[in-house]
């Protein structure tokens, strides 16, 4: 069954279906939100509030609409609703320092490669625009039609934005590996 | 080629997106430029290292609060709102209510489409006298013809007595408050002629609707009618009259004088 016919039957009163839906989904929303908060304990929260969503505004998901865009859409917005409450004024980037704890288990530490440690170390310098749209395109390998539609743009801007993400990303990079 | 354009064009090289001719451009760029090498390599790195980036594992946690979330909606959607009175008694006198009331509304409803018929008919009425009117003024007619048009539509502009008459009594007698509003609406119309204006003020003393009063007042008020301060006044000291209508009586009272 389609997620869009998984979603359609929940809409429609049947509340089990979302189960499958959470076992389609959870990882993808979970690994979008963590590389974004870079806070693991943090995403999960989040997740949950997505798929609590999901069930409470069952009725505002368009029939036809491709569902994986609207789960994203949500997701975005819990995460947006997240920080306007939390949000520091001053700056929307993360405290680079604690990257490390919150995002890697120590057992995953020990086995990630000295370059993955520098890519999210110089990921948590981009800004949240320039980090959502790595994670969705490059982590996550959504093409650019869907993240057009998910952010609501079109796909000329977001190519440009994302080459400009990775250039930004790339001097980070190579910044942090002169240390 | 300038930095820019090498960066873009390096990006789509690495994901493999470009035309030959492109990519025989930028290969040429790199054997040519050194820095342009280095920026390749640079972001052959980056980009191959988010390729394989670890995916990340939630905690069972996850799942776990999902399936008593799910579970909680659930039951939620389940359990219809009930109201629960208790003793017994109440329980009885609710389902009453809720009869009378759905029977009352009912009632009302009815009422409201029988009026909204009357005043549909009377609507049709006046249209076809306009009608009348208007094709007795077309151009189309004889002069003699025409001025019986116009002096026909000027009679129209004073009222009919007969008009009056009725509309009085219905403001007065007629038992639905709806009918009574609308009589008083169509009389105001006419608040130029002395004869309305005194019915209406005399009308104030047979009154005893609430609502009508209220509408009659502000009418009162609206039209200047010096003449019904006395009444106002008498209302104002009335026993018998509604809060709300002696406020609006007194406002009345100040507005006028």
């Amino acid at each position: 069954m389609t997620d869009e016919l998984l979603m359609e039957a929940v809409k429609n009163g049947d509340l089990q279906q979302t189960s499958a839906l959470f076992e389609r989904y959870n990882k993808r929303i979970f690994n979008f939100l963590a590389r974004l908060t870079m806070d693991r304990a943090l995403a999960e929260d989040l997740t949950q509030n997505v798929f609590l969503r999901i069930i409470k505004y069952r009725n505002s998901y368009r029939e036809g609409a491709r569902f994986q865009s609207w789960i994203y859409q949500v997701a975005r917005n819990v995460f947006s609703d997240h920080y306007q409450v939390h949000k520091n004024k001053f700056s929307d980037f993360v405290d680079v320092e604690k990257v490390s704890d919150s995002l890697y288990d120590p057992e995953e530490s020990e086995t990630m490669d000295e370059q993955e440690k520098i890519l999210q170390r110089s990921m948590a310098k981009l800004s949240e625009e320039q980090r959502e749209l790595l994670i969705l395109t490059r982590f996550q390998h959504m093409k650019y039609e869907e993240v057009a539609t998910i952010m609501d743009t079109t796909v000329a801007n977001i190519k440009v934005k994302v080459h400009r993400a990775i250039l930004k990303l790339r001097e980070h990079y190579f910044e942090l590996e002169k240390i | 080629m300038n930095r820019e354009t090498l960066e873009m064009l390096l990006i789509d090289y690495i994901d493999g997106k470009l035309t030959p001719e492109e990519k025989l451009q930028v290969e040429q760029e790199l054997v040519n430029n050194k820095d342009a090498y280095i920026l390749y390599e640079q972001l052959k790195e980056v980009i191959h290292t988010m390729e394989r980036s670890a995916k990340l594992e939630p905690t069972v946690k996850l799942k776990s609060s999902f399936d008593k979330l799910l579970e909680e909606e659930i039951q939620s959607t389940k359990k219809p709102k009930v109201i629960f009175f208790q003793p017994a008694f109440y329980r009885v006198a609710a389902a009453i209510a809720l009869i009378v009331l759905g029977g009352g509304i009912g009632y009302w409803i009815s009422k409201y489409q029988q009026q909204q018929q009357e005043l549909a008919d009377i609507r049709k009425e006046v249209q076809a006298t306009k009608n009348m009117m208007m094709t007795m003024l077309d151009n189309h007619h004889s002069a003699s013809q025409r001025v019986l048009g116009a002096t026909v539509a000027l009679k129209m502009e004073r009222p009919d007595d007969e008009i009056i008459h009725v509309l009085a009594n219905a403001m007065n007698e007629d038992s639905n408050t709806n009918v009574r509003l609308a009589a008083l609406d169509a009389l105001s119309k006419f608040n130029k002629e002395q004869s309305v204006r005194k019915l209406l003020i005399a009308s104030l003393t047979t009154q005893k609707d609430p609502i009508v009063q209220i509408a009659l007042i502000r009418i009162l008020v609206e039209i200047r009618a010096q003449g019904a301060v006395k009444e106002l006044q008498r209302i104002t000291n009335d026993e018998e009259s509604l809060k709300e209508v002696k406020d609006e009586a007194h406002a009345g009272i100040l507005k006028l004088s």
